[in-house]
């Protein structure tokens, strides 16, 4: 029981991260169109910093890993020099990878960033302990009195907690004016510019935004796992994600939930528990062909996906979204019957 | 006789006390890589005045409306809105300074609803800064709650309540030449450039579409027409300027262009 329990609650935790992921990347792409496919180094500039300010100097016990800061900062700190890390990067990225061009070439960038971010933290072995990466990560809330089992749940929660905070924040500044300029840049570009909106930096702060999002998801998650290193966030990673939204649903952030659920959970999970068939690795490997083939069915099937974006009803008198939902739609069913 | 010299003698004399123009564009050249496209165009338009704006096909038209409203690169001449020089500034901060357009192919924001459409229009920039949406939210959100009023006044202004909850893909091609007119008027323009407004529009649209944009003119704003349906451009245009070859051939009232030799050799070639 207590296995199922530890699983499960590893689950839960990376489902949560995966979730802070889903709604950075929806942000990003489903609202303002910006192609990020070097998602992952966002997520892992935060996982790295995080590590990296919680573990103490590189030297006595730990003087088989070398990294910068190499600072023991208390909780919270390393998680929100991680938030902030990601948003750095993301600021320093978009700052010539955002530019006025298409979006394909930008997706090409994105790309070509991430490969050679990897390649140059696997490489300078000073930076984050190259290929080997970091471990023995401190756990942020190990001063709580708890048994292993019960941390583990803690935890959870605790990640539990940002991503209702993240998921509340993110779906307010997408309802705002500023994310309807970003849809409004998603769709016409052009026509966005002519109504006096400067794209470009509307493209940077959509970029940092998510960037800080993904550096909270990087901290939080090498907080718990207690190890980073470069095998963990190859840029296929990214696409687990993308698929995800795209599962789910495009634009809303309770599709994003769902598929997240579905598919770095429960279609990844599901490998787990199937008969080990092959090579040993191969179920490992067919589970990125599962990624790549259920991406393809959801673009031709269904591109907008499982929970497609909610149209956000105006009545005279009221905002998009004021109109949307089950009092509305009650008072403009029964209110016109009453009179 | 030059050729300037000839189109100024049509260009139909202003009472002494007419506005100052809006809109100047003194001597526009645009180049694509090699090509000029528009080879010394000059234009005036004032408050409340609709200038008219054919030629045949590829006689530079929208290109000409393309560098007026910042899309194109001027490589020589000027453009100055409201008396200001706005020759090298990037379209977006043109827009602020008061210049609409409307583009050839329809540009609704095709995931929005056409409420949403308007309410972006009308929330300008300072209202959807990040920053003032996070730190001034409730000026913003005032801010927000007065543009939304704005925006079904227009709606109301141009029938198009029922179109509202519509998504931007979900509309007719008239419907949505109609909401990108009505996001301009969001934005309290000085001058609107419209790209050939009546293309995709079903013939019972047209006539409706000249009613409304007659009455942004009859407002002060001033419109410049690119538009291939001369009809229309005979309903609308207090003056009508035809380009051929990236140049003004004609200038003056429709019926007087019309009747120019230079126009009918340009159009019949």
């Amino acid at each position: 029981m207590s296995a199922w329990s530890f699983y499960l609650s590893t689950l839960a935790v990376y489902f949560g991260v995966d979730v802070l992921s889903g709604i950075s990347l929806n942000l990003q792409y489903g609202y303002a169109g910006v192609v990020n496919l070097a998602y992952i180094i966002f997520q892992s500039v935060g996982a790295y910093v995080a590590a990296a300010t919680a573990l103490g100097p590189d030297t006595g016990a730990a003087a088989f890993q070398h990294y910068i800061f190499a600072a023991n900062l208390p909780f919270p700190v390393p998680l929100v020099l991680a938030t902030l890390a990601g948003g750095a990067l993301a600021g320093i990225v978009g700052l010539f990878s955002l530019r006025r061009m298409r979006r394909d070439y930008q997706g090409a960038i994105m790309l070509i960033v991430s490969l050679i971010a990897l390649q140059v933290v696997t490489a300078d072995v000073s930076l984050f302990n190259g290929s080997n990466g970091l471990t023995g990560v401190p756990k942020p809330l190990s001063w709580l009195p708890l048994s292993p089992l019960a941390y583990q749940w803690v935890y959870a929660g605790w990640v539990c907690i940002f991503c209702i905070a993240v998921y509340l924040l993110v779906r307010w500044l997408s309802r705002s004016p500023w994310g309807r300029a970003l849809k409004a840049m998603r769709d016409q570009e052009e026509a966005a510019g002519a109504l006096g909106l400067n794209i470009t930096v509307l493209r940077l702060q959509v970029f940092v935004v998510g960037g800080l999002i993904a550096g909270l998801s990087g901290g939080l998650l090498v907080e718990y796992i207690g190890a980073w290193s470069p095998g963990a966030w190859g840029y296929a990673e990214t696409f687990v994600i993308f698929t995800a939204i795209f599962v789910g649903g495009l634009g809303n952030y309770r599709g994003v939930v769902l598929g997240v659920l579905l598919v770095p959970v429960v279609f990844l999970q599901v490998t787990q528990f199937l008969p080990q068939i092959g090579y040993p690795g191969l179920m490992d490997s067919l589970e990125w062909v599962v990624i790549g083939l259920l991406f393809m069915l959801c673009l031709l099937v269904r591109p907008r996906g499982l929970l497609p974006e909610r149209k956000p009803l105006a009545a005279e008198g009221s905002l998009p979204f004021e109109a949307t939902g089950l009092l509305p739609y009650l008072g403009r069913r029964f209110g016109k019957s009453a009179a | 006789m030059g050729l300037s010299h000839a189109v100024s003698e049509r260009i139909v004399p202003k009472p002494a006390n007419a506005p100052l123009p809006v809109l100047v564009a003194e001597d526009v050249f645009v180049s694509y890589g090699g090509v000029t496209a528009v080879a010394g165009m000059s234009l005036e338009v004032r408050p409340g005045e609709a200038i008219g704006l054919i030629g045949p096909n590829g006689a530079g038209k929208s290109s000409f409306l393309a560098a007026l409203a910042g899309q194109n690169k001027v490589v020589k001449g000027r453009v100055l809105l409201g008396g200001t020089e706005i020759t090298q500034l990037p379209s977006y901060q043109r827009a602020r300074l008061g210049l609409a357009r409307t583009f050839q192919m329809t540009s609704e924001f095709a995931g929005m609803t056409t409420f949403e459409n308007l309410l972006t229009a009308g929330m300008g920039v300072e209202g959807a800064a990040l920053s003032n949406v996070i730190l001034r939210h409730r000026a913003n959100r005032a801010q927000e709650i007065g543009a939304a009023r704005r925006a079904w006044a227009v709606l109301q202004r141009f029938d198009a309540t029922h179109i509202a909850n519509l998504y931007g893909r979900e509309l007719s091609g008239g419907q949505r030449r109609l909401v990108e007119i009505m996001r301009c008027l969001m934005r309290s323009p000085k001058v609107l450039l419209l790209d050939e407004p009546m293309v995709g529009v079903a013939p019972h649209l047209v006539a409706r579409l000249v009613r409304d944009l007659k009455s942004l003119r009859d407002d002060g704003i001033a419109l410049v027409i690119v538009e291939h349906a001369l009809e229309v451009v005979r309903e609308l245009a207090d003056r009508v300027n035809v380009m051929a070859l990236g140049r003004l051939i004609a200038s003056g009232t429709y019926d007087e262009v019309v009747r120019d030799e230079s126009v009918q050799a340009a159009y019949l070639g």
